[in-house]
């Protein structure tokens, strides 16, 4: 298995050599090359993946524990853990990192090399968040991620910058006291916080551990969890965040950073509590929540980058619907529509990038008739659109479908079919989006816009492409994954 | 041993409150390190004593001289933060909220009948072991940290070279 231990090994050694080089190599050749090192990393990241997917599937694994820089393993210790489910995450996050670079590329003029840091450092976060097989390294990655990104957020030290990633790091802080109080309370009541662990002692004393402690817990880290997830009514600072960073940093707070950060945890406390109603009720409660209110906000909304924010915040519900049920055919619709939402949010932030570099605003009342002059912008955006909406056969489709499935399944007709109503939803304010900034009449100061070229243009192509591949083969992929026993 | 602990709980709520509402950053300083020392012997007569020692030491001490020594360094006089704070109020609402949350807890504890178990006794492999094959995860990710850390005060504090 020295594959996949090398496989294991790149996602937190590659990222580390690439700060390593950045802060060795000549300032003016990294200001020059960044997006060189950046995009290999992230790609680097993807094949990685592939690859340990590949190995596991051929070796008929479903998960594999390794340690790193050649430290001697413990049997019966697991320091760091890859399953198929986590190799989806580490691809998702390698797909928005590449797209990042892509946007960075035109998007950032100054503080390249700290840009290249940060995003290393993030990505080393993530990566150790989603390989991790114990509660307190989770929580210890879960703060690297919090702290890049508030420098991220912060790093060009515009006013709306600061003032976004004070809010965001506050928010967030009180966010990760409340899963530590909770991983104290769950550490008193069984001893361990390795995840195997606690799930083996539920299982074995679910009387004696269902205590007031464990139901304390339990909440303290939906509510942490659900802060970092920006879900309803914890979403306040995701919308200012969002909108004051960077799009090349919106892309990768929206795209990925809420879903390891708040829905990853989310699924570890699936897959330990699941089997606890409460537990099941609380998730529904907030999803369908999140869902309905996120729609709803972002109809309100006339900046591009909110809207895609709310739409975030109100798309999140959908995948904690999916958790709700604990049954499989739920935690692969979650899993699967943190794929597509990530490929269809990345889209929308690289249609904004887009739209902010030609036109020099994302004020949608300021805009419109863009689809002439934008023809590439305005396609990937609707293919966008339809993925979020749920409308067949694109990516978001098939993912709602399984959710809304796995809903009916277990006995929640109510809420499949108020996640269907919202899809409703969805459609009417990015229809709005649509209208207001793709048709219509231009205004005058647009007149001589056109269409954005190299690596944005580059971006949308890909991930419209991304999207309508995988909506096409998603059955295909799903009855290839059952064929081989890995979901 | 329980009496000593809720009795430190009890000072490291009072030093962590004094801390967050102080108006000197001076005494900020001063009143952390005392919860940081408080929270050593809670570590200590827990069992830990690798991670007391470690606490009491960084924490306390070293992290303790930095703030000093970046606060003395500081071009902002001590009246000129007096006069930005003048108008403002103190939320007293917070430490009120925070004694009655710890009251709270050490009521949910004693109603439990929560044992407080001397878990170091039970590890007898080497401390080096222990850091390194137990809990190499939590040891990558704090050197990451420490390195955003470093980055973080690169990126923010650094005068732009434009601005130059």
């Amino acid at each position: 298995m020295n594959y996949l231990n090398y496989a294991g090994e790149a996602f937190l050694l590659i990222p580390l050599s690439a700060i390593f080089l950045n802060n060795i190599c000549n300032k003016r050749f990294i200001e020059k090359h960044f997006h060189i090192l950046t995009g290999a990393v992230a790609l680097l990241q993807m094949i990685a993946a592939v690859f340990a997917f590949y190995i596991m599937d051929a070796n008929q694994m479903l998960n594999f524990d390794f340690s790193v820089f050649g430290s001697s393993k413990i049997t019966g210790i697991e320091l760091f853990d890859i399953n198929p489910v986590s190799l989806v995450f580490l691809f998702c996050i390698g797909m928005v990192a590449f797209v990042s670079v892509m946007i960075s590329i035109r998007t950032i003029d100054v503080k390249k090399g700290s840009y290249v840091n940060l995003l290393m450092t993030l990505l080393i976060g993530m990566n150790g968040m989603v390989m991790v097989s114990d509660l307190f390294s989770l929580y210890v990655f879960l703060d690297v991620i919090g702290i890049s990104s508030f420098v991220m957020i912060a790093m060009f030290r515009s006013r709306k910058g600061l003032e976004g990633s004070i809010k965001y790091l506050i928010i967030s802080e009180i966010a990760s006291i409340f899963i530590l109080m909770g991983l104290s309370f769950i550490s008193m009541k069984t001893g361990s916080l390795s995840f195997k662990d606690i799930g083996r002692n539920l299982l074995t004393n679910t009387f004696e551990l269902q205590t007031i402690l464990i139901y304390a817990a339990i909440i303290l880290m939906i509510a942490g969890f659900s802060i970092k997830a920006g879900i309803v009514p914890f979403h306040s600072w995701l919308p200012d965040a969002h909108q004051s960073a960077d799009t090349s940093i919106s892309v990768l707070l929206s795209g990925i950073v809420i879903k390891i950060a708040g829905i990853y945890g989310i699924y570890v406390l699936t897959n330990i509590f699941g089997g606890i109603k409460a537990y099941q009720v609380s998730l529904a409660g907030l999803g369908i929540i999140s869902v309905v209110v996120g729609a709803l906000l972002a109809a309100c909304q006339s900046h591009f980058k909110r809207i895609v924010a709310y739409s975030s915040v109100s798309q999140m519900g959908y995948i904690l619907l999916g958790l709700s049920t604990g049954s499989t055919l739920g935690i692969v619709g979650a899993v699967a529509h943190v794929f597509s939402h990530a490929a269809f949010k990345s889209t929308l932030f690289t249609n904004a990038a887009a739209i902010h570099e030609q036109t020099g605003t994302l004020e949608i009342d300021e805009m419109g008739g863009l689809q002439s002059r934008m023809p590439v912008t305005a396609f990937s955006s609707t293919i966008a659109f339809l993925s979020t909406a749920g409308i067949p056969p694109f990516a978001g489709f098939w993912s709602k479908l399984l959710i809304v499935m796995a809903l009916w399944g277990s006995g929640n007709q109510i809420l499949a079919g108020f996640a269907l109503c919202a899809s409703i939803l969805t459609s009417a304010y990015f229809l709005r989006l649509q209208k207001k900034v793709f048709f219509g009449k231009t205004p005058e100061h647009l007149s001589s816009v056109t269409e954005v070229t190299g690596s944005i243009k580059f971006a949308e192509i890909l991930l419209t492409a991304v999207t309508c591949i995988v909506g096409v083969l998603f059955p295909l992929i799903i009855i290839f994954l059952h064929s081989r026993g890995l979901i | 041993m329980a009496t000593i602990i809720y009795i430190s709980l009890a000072f490291l709520l009072i030093f962590c409150v004094m801390a967050v509402m102080s108006h000197s950053l001076l005494k900020s300083a001063i009143y952390l390190a005392l919860a940081s020392a408080t929270l050593g012997v809670i570590l200590y007569v827990l069992g830990a004593y690798w991670a007391a020692v470690i606490e009491v030491s960084v924490c306390s001490g070293l992290i303790t001289v930095i703030f000093i020594s970046a606060i003395s360094l500081s071009k902002i006089k001590k009246e000129e933060v007096q006069k930005l704070y003048s108008d403002k109020k103190r939320m007293w609402f917070l430490p009120v909220m925070l004694i009655v949350v710890g009251v709270a807890l050490i009521v949910l504890a004693l109603a439990n009948d929560l044992s407080l178990t001397n878990t170091a006794e039970k590890v007898t492999e080497d401390f080096r072991e222990i850091f390194w094959n137990t809990r190499q995860a939590d040891i990558i990710g704090q050197i990451v940290t420490i390195l955003i850390g470093g980055i973080a005060v690169f990126v923010l504090f650094r005068d732009d070279e434009d601005k130059k």
